[in-house]
């Protein structure tokens, strides 16, 4: 396995770790973080003009997600 | 940002509840995990779950869980992950996501051909839409 590749691989799984870590602080009674889905819940409620902006961006981004790991 | 408490204090309906949602999904995934990726067969089925996903998701009848008033001071600490996530994600991309510099989605394309990872991967992704719907 190649330098870059394991640098790579290793940051993928960092940045997996962090969202684990950030979300069991979240979680913990107290906390000052707010949780995965906290964030999203108050991203989703942004409205520009009625049209529901984050909502929309929220969701499509979620399914575009599962489209390109899924089906691409 | 504008308020819209109507929309957060809907009482739960029973069927909405994730312990009924979530054994909905379990055949959904399962037949998600036979499709391989590339085929017209996964991208209608996809387009169908994600689209149906979509709907109930902007559709103002389906009760929404509590939302936050406001965020916490410990929000920026979100931008770690994100932050670690993007930088490696630019510099594979920008090398052309070759074996020696992958994309996540390159690492990720071996792990979703087996059936149990796939129809794994279904049920986290429609799990974690039904979660962003009742948002």
């Amino acid at each position: 396995m190649s330098l870059t590749r394991f640098l790579a691989i290793a940051g993928f799984v960092l940045a997996g770790v962090a969202v684990l870590a950030v979300e069991w602080a979240a979680r913990r009674p107290g906390s000052r973080v707010p949780s995965i889905g906290d964030v999203a819940a108050l991203v989703m409620r942004y409205d520009v003009g009625g049209l529901p902006v984050g909502r929309l961006a929220i969701l499509g981004f979620w399914f575009w997600l599962g489209w390109h790991f899924l089906a691409r | 940002m504008e308020q819209r408490p109507e929309l957060t204090v809907e009482p739960v309906r029973p069927w909405a509840r994730a312990q009924v949602m979530l054994p909905v999904f379990v055949p959904f995934s399962l037949i998600g995990g036979l499709l391989p990726s590339f085929s017209l067969a996964a991208n209608l089925y996809v387009l169908a779950l994600g689209g149906g996903m979509m709907l109930a998701g902007m559709s103002s009848r389906l009760p929404r869980r509590a939302a936050p008033s406001g965020l916490l001071p410990g929000v920026a600490w979100w931008l770690v992950p994100v932050a670690v996530f993007v930088v490696v994600e630019v510099i594979t991309f920008a090398m052309g996501s070759t074996h020696d510099y992958p994309t996540l989605s390159l690492l990720a394309d071996p792990l979703l051909d087996g059936y149990l990872v796939r129809s794994l991967a279904y049920f986290g992704w429609l799990a974690g839409f039904w979660g962003l719907v009742r948002r």
